[in-house]
C-alpha cells in the first residue's frame, strides 16, 4: 500500500520507489525472544537405604521393615553389600535405643531448709579490729547478709557458723561478725558485727 | 555490691558402686537456693554396657545426666563444677560460662579480683574473697581471656555476699540425708 499520492505517481511514472531509513526508535527496540527449551531437574524417587544388621539368617522369601516402612529387598545392603540369601522369616531392623529418660526431681524446699555453713576465717584476716585487753577474738565469719538472716547458730564442734536465710528477702548488703570472748568469771562470748 | 542477677549454678555428678546421680543447685548472689534438681541414681543397662564399653561413664555423665538436668533448670550466669570430666561438656551443652573451682593451698594474693597464672594451661588462681586463700579455677579448653576476666569479676562480686565453695558442702549434706532416708 502506497503511503502517499506522490509515491504512487513516482512509481507509476518513473518506476522509482522511495526508500526510507528505519525509524531509530524501531531499531533500538528490543524484542524479547523466549525459548521453548526447559531445563529438567532429575530427582530420584527411591531414596537410598543403608541397613546394618549383625546377622542375617539364611532362607528364602524375605520382607524387611524399618519403623514399619517396607523396604524392597533390592535396596537392602549389609555392610554395603547386597545379601544373596535371606531368612524365611520377616526381618525387623531395630534402631539404636534413644537417649535414656531419667527422672529429674526438684528438691528446692529441702535445700532451702539447710543452713549456709561459714568457716572461721580469722587466720586470713589481715586487719584485725582493736579489742580491749581483756578481750580475745575467737572467730571471724564473713560474708553474712545480716538483714536476710532468720537464725544463726554456732557449731562448736566444727567451729562453723550456721546461717539460715529468708529466701524471700531482697536485702543484699553483707557484713561480717566477730566472736569475741571476754576474759573473766561469768563473762559470755559476744557477737560483734562490723 | 552483688545483685540478684549474678546467679551461680553448681553442678555435681556423684556416684558409687557403678551408679551415677546428677545434682544442680542454682543460688542467688547470697548463696540462697533458687532452684535445686537431682536425678535418680542410675546404672548402665546390659545393652548400654555393650554399646558404650568403657566409655559408658562419659556417655552417662554427658548425654544422659547433664542434658537431662540442663533441660530442667534455668541457666545461671555461671556454672561451677568440681569435676574436670564434666567441665567442657557442661560448657558446650549449656552455652554458659563454666569454671571448675577448688580450694588452693596458696597464700592470699594482693587484692580481691587478682588473677594469677599457674604452671598448668587453663588453670588460674583467682583471689575472689579478700579474706581467704585464692581459688583454683580451671576453664574449659579454648576459653577466651575476656571470658576468664568476666568470670573472675563475677566471682569476686559474689564473694562479697557469699562463700563461693560452700554450696558444694550443702549439696553433699542434703544428698547424704536423702540417701539415709531422712528429710
Amino acid at each position: 500500500m502506497f503511503t502517499s499520492a506522490r509515491e504512487f505517481l513516482a512509481r507509476k511514472l518513473t518506476g522509482h520507489v522511495q526508500v526510507h531509513t528505519l525509524d531509530e526508535a524501531f531499531i533500538t527496540e528490543l524484542v524479547p525472544v523466549h525459548t521453548v527449551r526447559r531445563s529438567v531437574e532429575t530427582h530420584t524417587v527411591r531414596p537410598e537405604f543403608t541397613v546394618s544388621v549383625r546377622t542375617i539368617e539364611l532362607g528364602a522369601k524375605r520382607k524387611c521393615r524399618v519403623n514399619g516402612f517396607k523396604l524392597k529387598d533390592k535396596t537392602v545392603r549389609t555392610n554395603g553389600f547386597r545379601p544373596k540369601r535371606y531368612t524365611k522369616h520377616d526381618v525387623k531392623v531395630h534402631g539404636l535405643p534413644k537417649r535414656r529418660k531419667i527422672n529429674v526431681w526438684s528438691g528446692l524446699k529441702k535445700i532451702q531448709s539447710l543452713p549456709v555453713e561459714l568457716e572461721n576465717k580469722l587466720k586470713f584476716l589481715k586487719d584485725k579490729p582493736a579489742v580491749s585487753k581483756n578481750e580475745v577474738i575467737l572467730a571471724y565469719y564473713s560474708p553474712i547478709v545480716d538483714s536476710a538472716v532468720i537464725k544463726l547458730a554456732l557449731d562448736k564442734r566444727r567451729g562453723t557458723l550456721l546461717v539460715w536465710y529468708n529466701p524471700g528477702s531482697r536485702q543484699y548488703k553483707a557484713r561480717s561478725v566477730f566472736l569475741i570472748r571476754r576474759l573473766g568469771l561469768g563473762e559470755k562470748p559476744e557477737w560483734r558485727w562490723v | 555490691m552483688a545483685s540478684q542477677n549474678n546467679s551461680l549454678g553448681y553442678m555435681v555428678i556423684e556416684g558409687e558402686g557403678g551408679q551415677l546421680r546428677g545434682i544442680a543447685l542454682i543460688t542467688d548472689a547470697r548463696g540462697i537456693p533458687v532452684d535445686f534438681r537431682y536425678t535418680d541414681l542410675i546404672r548402665p543397662k546390659k545393652l548400654e554396657r555393650i554399646l558404650y564399653g568403657d566409655s559408658w561413664n562419659t556417655y552417662f555423665k554427658e548425654e544422659i545426666i547433664l542434658e537431662s538436668i540442663l533441660e530442667a533448670v534455668e541457666a545461671p550466669s555461671l556454672w561451677i563444677c568440681n569435676d574436670s570430666e564434666i567441665l567442657s561438656p557442661l560448657r558446650t551443652l549449656s552455652k554458659v560460662k563454666t569454671v571448675l573451682l577448688d580450694e588452693s593451698p596458696h597464700v592470699p594474693l594482693d587484692a580481691a579480683g587478682t588473677i594469677e597464672n599457674t604452671a598448668d594451661p587453663g588453670v588460674f588462681l583467682i583471689q575472689a574473697d579478700r579474706n581467704g586463700a585464692p581459688l583454683m579455677a580451671e576453664f574449659p579448653e579454648g576459653t577466651r581471656t575476656d571470658e576468664i576476666q568476666q568470670t573472675a569479676s563475677l566471682l569476686t562480686k559474689n564473694a562479697e555476699t557469699m562463700s563461693l565453695l560452700e554450696p558444694f558442702g550443702r549439696i553433699q549434706r542434703l544428698m547424704s540425708a536423702l540417701a539415709s532416708g531422712a528429710e
